[in-house]
Order: C-alpha cells, then structure tokens, then sequence
C-alpha cells in the first residue's frame, strides 16, 4: 500500500517541469549551464525517474528520509551529527512541533466548541438562537481566512498592541521564565489558532446538531422523557452520547491532517511549520522534502483510518459484536 | 438575541476603548553613540551563509555582512579596498596583484591572510564544489601567494570582468574549512567572518541574530545587533512597522505613494527612501520565430508601446525608462541614447514596409495570415499588469496579443529552454560590470543559455569579445557605449522600465545618505546608528 502511494507521489512530483536546478535564483547569467548540469548529476536528477525511484527506497527502507536539496543539505526528516559535534537538525524536526500544537488545540477547540454549538442549536431547534448559531458559523466558515487575520493583526496588534502580531516568540524572550516562556508562546498563538480554528467550526457543529436531531427524535429517548427523567439527563448522558459517535471517525481521519499545516496561516503570521515547509519545497522542487512529508502523511493517513475503526468498535458495543459474528 | 446583543455591545466597548498612547518621540536626537539594536524583517529564510553555494538573495543578505572579498564597490559604484588594501593591473592586463592589509583577523581571533584567499579560490574552482558562480574563477590560469599578503592570479586571456569577479567572491577560513566539506559543513549555519557583524544565533524559520564584532576588517560597526525576523507576507511585515516592532523593510510602490502619506502617524515616523533598483523589466522577442526576425516588426513594436504609461500604471511613476542595459547615471550608460518614444503612426507605417495591411476587422495581416502572437511571463504582479498594458496599445494599432501566466519553473523548463514562445515579459540585472556576454552573444543561445530570445549580430558580438578584454576603463566604456547602441537601434527587446528600490526605516535609525547614492541605501550601513533616546528600552539594559 505504501509503495503504491510512494511510486503515485513520486511520477507526479516528477511529471511538474524543472528542478532545483531551475530555481529562480539560478536564473542568473553568471552560474552557467554547465554547473547547473554538475549539480543534477550530483543529485542524481539526470538519472531516468524509476531508477530514482529506485534509489529514494532504497534509502527509505533503512528510514533514511535523506537531505533537503535546497536548504544546504540539511537533513529532512531528524538531526544528524557531524564529525565536530555540531548538531544539524531535521527540517520536519522543527517545522512539527509547532504544527501539532497549533493543530491540537485547534481541534480540541474546535470539537468543544462545535459540540456545545451543536447541542445548543439541535435542543432548541428552528429557534432563533439555532439559527443565528447557524448564521454565524458559517459566517465564519465563508470569511476568507487571511483576510480576517489581517484585520485582526491591525486592531489586536497595531491599534491597540494587546496581542503580537506575527511569530511565534518575543525579541527577548530568552530572558523569561519558562513559565513566562510559555506564555508568551500561547500569546503568538491566539491569533493563528483561532483563525485556523473558525473554519472548522461549520463543519463539526451541523454533524452534532445533525447527529442529535436524530437520536432526539429515537423511541428511547421518548421512553426516558415517559420516564420523567430530567431533561437535562435525558440530553446529556443519553442523547449526546449517541450523537458524538461519528464524530470518532471524523477524529480518526483528521489525524493526518495534523502534520499539515495552511500556507496562508503560516505565512501571514511568520509560523515556520509544515505548511510552509512543504509549499517551499514544492517551488523549489526540493524532491526529498516532498517525498518526505507525503510518505509521513500516506503513514498517518493509513494509521488514523484503522485508529478510526478501532475506536468506534471500542465505543460501540454494536459493531463490536458485529465483528466478532 | 439577548446574548449577540450584549457581545455586539461587548465589541463596540473592546473597539472604542482602543488606547491612545501616542507616545511623542522627538527623532531630532542626532547625538551618534554605539549601542541598540536595529531589527529588520526579510521575507525568506537564507538557505546557507556560504554565499557561494546559496545563491538565493536572503542568504547574501546576511552574507555580506559577515564575510569580505578582496575588493568592494564604494557607494558611487567604483572598486574600493576591502581585504586588498590596494591591486595592480600588469602592463600586459593578464596579471592582477593585491596586496592585503595587514594585522587582518577572523572573528575568533586567527589571522586572515592570502592562504585564505587562495584556499577560497581553490575551493570554488573546486569541480567538487557545488557552486554555480566556479566558471568565472577557472579562467585564471595560476594563482600565487610569495607572501602572506600579496595574492596574485594570472589569466590566459585577458579578463575585464575580473575585477568585478573578485568584489564578489567572498573570502572563507582555510583554518576551519580545510578539512570540511563544503557541500554539507555546518558552517554554513554557523559561520566565522572576518567583516563588522559576527553571527549570534539563528533560530530556524524565524529570526537571524548579527551582533558586532570588534576586530571586523571595516573596522567596528555602531549598531550593536542586527536582528532579521523572517516574515514571508509582506502585509504582515508592513503591520509589524506600523506597530514599531521592526525598524526597516521593503516596501512596494503602492505603499510607497498611497498607504504611507495615508497615515500620517506613521508618517511621522517612518523616513520613506527610493534608490535605482538593480533590475529592468523588459519585453523579449523571440527572434527565430515569424515575423520576430524582422528588425521593422520589433521596432514597430518598441514604438507601439507607451513606456512612460507602462511605469505610471505599474510602479506609480516610481521607475525610469531606460536605453540600455546599464544603471542611469553610471558611466557604462551611455547618455545619447533614448529609449524609442510612443508613436503609434510609426509603429504604423513600420509596419506597412514590412508588407502588412490593415484588413477589414481593423487587424494588420500581412500574406493572409493576421499578426499575432502570445505574451508569456511568470507570476509576478507587475510583469502581469505590464503585459496587459502592451497588450491594450497594440490592439489599438491591430496586432492580436494574448497574454499567459506560467509558474516559475514551469515557465523556464517547458518554454524558455526549449524557445518554445513567441514574446516573454521578463526582467535582468542591471549588472555592475558591463560585460553582457552570457546574454547577448551569439554563441550562448544553447539550451538553459541566457541568450534565448536568439540574438545574433556580428558587430556585437566582436565588441562583446573585446569588451571582454579591454581592462581600461575608457576604453571599455566606448565598447559598451557602441554595444548599447546597436541593441537599441536591432530592437531584440523592448526596454520597458527599471523600478525603484524603496525602503521605509523608522527615524529612529540615523547616518542613512538621502538621497541614496548609486550604490543604495545599505553601503554604509556600518556607519547607521541609533542615539540613545531612541532606542527601544526592552534592548538597552543588559
């Protein structure tokens, strides 16, 4: 399956005219073609595409992800050693981090938010607050997202210097605590996560208020409301429980969405993560960079599928047994 | 309801209470003093400081600051000291000696003499070296250190350029690379220099840290610390100056003419500067194709588009036409020469002596078949715009233009390499030795060589080849002033502008020349200081 994926990714990557060589930096009378040429060999770009190939698993089969064309050989995937001791560390090495934080507590708010939206919206449904929930999400969902952030960037951070506008740490922040550190960094965060957090509001809170409309509407919740039950009871442990289950699955296939980062998010707010990383080098035809990222997503994409199943059999006692028939 | 109303009610409170703190700062201090902390934004990280294998312009930006070359341009563009404290040309112009300074160090405290410079030499006429600038420097033929500061090379052939190939080269340790490779060192993230910055730390993907070093070459600089944040979106970087949190960044002409006299606060404090930019955008014919081959159709062409139109609509005047392929005001430009002027009706008649008539649906066809052809260009605003602006004047006079846009590499591999294009929008340095060898010479027009619009003229290219031997500067400058000459009146491109550089620095940053010189606002940014009422408290202590 992942050699299938790998061999795709690698012709497409391929098919795209030029390569690092053609940067438009080299486009520059004074490195002559006979250079550029020395440089494909050494890459081993004039090499046909399968014998590439060929080469690429052959590294990757010993987990070596390689070195990055572009950024003077650094290596893509983790930090290597050289002979003096000096640490060179990997490019997804540094560009991950962030990006995982910023994805993680983006869809942590994003699944909070939604569900409560959703509950909200799903109990008191066609009300006016149901419809202005559903008016403003997706408000949010239609507003293009650079745009916002600009704006916000100005109020937040020009009018009124409540909050940094870009980056992700302070000047002189080596001279904080770690606490105040940390801080500082979940101030560089707000912006970035909320912006990249308002479009998928939409999306998560109709599946809750979907998923709740429906169980609200089964015989056993009419049998509780029969029991007199409270209401609060009835939607809470019974009603909502039910209603969250595809939201497993939505968990599940969201994972590999965790390595990926927006380009426009990153850039606007100078966030040096995947996103970024990966746009580069696909302009600069940085191969082993490409391939890289699109192998580690290929993996997290297979593992969040089975991660998935595995997940709703544990949460639902109906499927389980269906396996076991 | 009642819960958006008061949140309605909560933002209207948020907004209106917006701080006034205009905090008056007089930016008359003048008083020079050492210290502060001067913070830049750029918009790419640089790949590697080892400018002779990045090549990208992030990575010379912070190179030069670290590293020297033998020779310098000094700010009205002429060859000053800067490792060599002086050179001689021989009788013969075949042998170049410089004498380096003495008592030269590293940053770490080793001594810099000529066994760094012939090891850096060595190193990039190294085949091994992954560089693409080696060809220049393989031309000398022997290259000899008799002392600890003197550097000689020889060359075959005499070689104009020379000079200039030395101002560029920048010298590296033989003591820290002798035993490294070049293609994977870690120097490259951790260089030692020898020039008035020294690097402090580099934070990947979002700041780079230059602080002075005392035993520079230029000797030590005022500012203490240089700090470039790295923030690829331009609106992004323009929001960081408003705020006051970066001192200096470039700045695009719509911002130059409407976004700053639109806000006077931040007028105030921001000085705005222009400078001759070190590029032109032209429009390249393709000349081995139909009707391109004929000089009447590429001047007809010249004379069909309105250049003065062109710079007000794309750079809001903030540009100059030009007529060759040199800087205004430097000597290479030859001054009797005049860009070709809007004249639709000698366009016209141009035209007409070529064979073409006008037809019934106002387009000029000549043998049955209409003129006709596709501009093509890469993604890059201002080159778009351009097109569209020519595309608009030719209809008038009735040539069919269509206009595509092609991302970079694509742009190059499947179209420029292969001439597979009828006219292409594109720009050149305006370089600072005049040799234009590589693009205008008849024998480069090889695939991935830069003469690919296909240029040919025998009477440029032997002035080109003794251009290129001709190490006497007014000699050379008669050369060039011919070349440019015959370009002019052969039409291969149509000259449309040469852009401004613009910077906006806030005031707080002084010793800046204004109006800039030749050779741009940074040549002596050694000499920039902050007074000490200026600076930014949060910097000072420590």
């Amino acid at each position: 399956m992942l050699i299938g994926i790998s061999l795709i990714s690698f012709f497409i990557m391929h098919l795209a005219p030029g390569d690092i060589t053609s940067s438009e930096a080299s486009f520059n009378p004074k490195a002559s073609e006979e250079s550029r040429q020395k440089l494909r060999e050494f890459y081993n770009l004039d090499k046909p595409v399968i014998i590439q190939y060929g080469l690429w698993l052959k590294r990757m089969v010993k987990l070596d992800f390689g070195n990055s064309f572009a950024s003077h050989q650094r290596p893509v995937l983790w930090e290597k050693k050289d002979n003096n001791g000096n640490v060179i560390k990997g490019l997804i090495q540094e560009s991950l981090p962030i990006t995982l934080l910023i994805n993680l507590i983006g869809i942590f708010l994003i699944f909070s938010i939604s569900i409560i939206l959703g509950t909200i919206s799903a109990v008191k449904q066609n009300s006016i607050v149901d419809r202005s929930i559903t008016f403003f999400i997706f408000v949010a969902f239609a507003i293009p997202g650079f745009w916002l952030a600009l704006l916000l960037m100005y109020w937040t951070g020009v009018l009124n210097q409540w909050l940094p506008i870009s980056g992700l740490h302070s000047l002189d922040y080596k001279n904080f605590s770690e606490i105040g550190q940390f801080l500082d960094l979940l101030k560089h965060l707000i912006l970035p996560v909320s912006i990249s957090m308002l479009s998928g509001l939409a999306g998560i809170s109709l599946y809750v208020r979907n998923g709740m409309l429906d169980v609200l509407h089964q015989d056993f919740i009419t049998t509780a409301r029969s029991k007199g039950l409270e209401e609060k009871t009835i939607i809470f442990t019974h009603a909502l429980k039910n209603a969250i289950l595809p939201l497993i699955t939505i968990i599940g296939l969201s994972i590999p969405g965790l390595i990926g980062g927006s380009v426009i998010t990153e850039s606007i707010f100078a966030i040096p993560g995947m996103g970024k990383l990966f746009y580069d080098s696909v302009l600069m035809r940085d191969f082993p960079v490409i391939m890289g990222i699109l192998t580690i997503g290929s993996v997290l994409t297979l593992l969040g599928t089975l991660i998935a199943d595995i997940g709703y059999a544990w949460a639902d006692p109906r499927i389980r047994k269906g396996l076991v028939k | 309801m009642k819960q958006i109303f008061l949140l309605i009610l909560l933002l209207i409170f948020l907004i209106s209470c917006s701080n006034n703190n205009s905090e008056v700062i007089d930016y008359k201090d003048n008083n020079l003093s050492n210290g502060g902390v001067l913070i830049n934004a750029m918009s790419a990280e640089p790949s590697n400081l080892i400018s002779m294998i990045a090549g990208d312009s992030a990575s010379s930006a912070i190179a030069s600051k670290i590293f020297n070359s033998l020779i310098r341009y000094d700010e009205n563009l002429n060859f000053t000291s800067d490792i060599a404290e002086s050179w001689k040309i021989s009788k013969n112009q075949k042998t170049i000696t410089f004498k380096i300074k003495k008592g030269l160090e590293w940053s770490d405290g080793v001594p810099l003499t000529s066994a760094d410079v012939y090891f850096t030499w060595k190193l990039i006429t190294n085949p091994n070296t992954r560089t693409p600038y080696g060809a220049d420097y393989t031309l000398v033929s022997e290259a000899k250190i008799p002392d600890e500061h003197t550097f000689i090379v020889t060359y075959d052939q005499n070689y104009a350029p020379a000079l200039d190939t030395w101002a560029s080269l920048e010298i590296l340790p033989k003591h820290i690379l002798e035993n490294e490779d070049i293609n994977s060192t870690f120097f490259s993230r951790k260089p030692i220099g020898s020039n008035y910055y020294k690097l402090g730390d580099w934070i990947s993907g979002q700041q780079v840290n230059l602080i002075k070093s005392d035993n520079g070459v230029l000797g030590a600089p005022h500012i203490d610390k240089l700090t470039s944040r790295i923030i690829p979106d331009t609106s992004s970087q323009f929001l960081e100056l408003s705020a006051g949190n970066i001192d200096l960044m470039n700045i695009n002409p719509i911002q130059f003419k409407r976004v700053f006299p639109a806000k006077p606060k931040l007028k105030r404090r921001t000085e705005l500067y222009k400078e001759m930019g070190n590029g032109y955008t032209y429009l390249g014919f393709n000349l081995n194709k139909k009707p391109f081959d004929d000089k009447r159709v590429r001047q007809a062409i010249n004379y069909a588009i309105n250049k003065e139109e062109v710079i007000k609509g794309v750079l809001l005047g903030l540009g100059e036409p030009i007529s060759s392929p040199y800087k205004p005001g430097t000597r290479w430009n030859n001054p009797s020469l005049k860009p070709y002027a809007y004249s639709p009706k000698k366009a016209l008649s141009l035209l007409k002596e070529a064979g073409y008539k006008m037809s019934g649906n106002n387009f000029l066809v000549k043998e049955g078949k209409a003129l006709e052809f596709e501009i093509i260009t890469n993604q890059n605003k201002q080159r778009e715009m351009t097109a569209v602006l020519i595309q608009r004047r030719l209809k008038e006079i009735g040539i069919k233009v269509s206009i595509r846009v092609i991302e970079w590499a694509s742009f190059v591999n499947r179209f420029i390499k292969t001439g597979n294009f009828d006219v292409v929008v594109l720009g050149w340095s305006l370089s600072l030795d005049p040799d234009q060898y590589n693009i205008w010479h008849s024998s480069q027009q090889g695939p991935g060589q830069f003469n690919f619009v296909g240029y040919h003229n025998e009477k440029v290219d032997l002035l080109l080849e003794k251009g290129r031997r001709e190490l006497d500067l007014d000699k050379r400058e008669k050369i060039y002033h011919e070349f440019s000459k015959h370009l002019l009146e052969d039409s291969p491109i149509v000259y449309l502008y040469a852009g401004y550089g613009l910077t906006a620095v806030n005031k707080r940053i002084k010793g800046i020349k204004m109006p800039a010189p030749p050779a741009g606002i940074y040549h002596n940014s050694y000499n920039w200081y902050i007074p000490k009422s200026l600076r930014r408290n949060e910097f000072t202590d420590k």
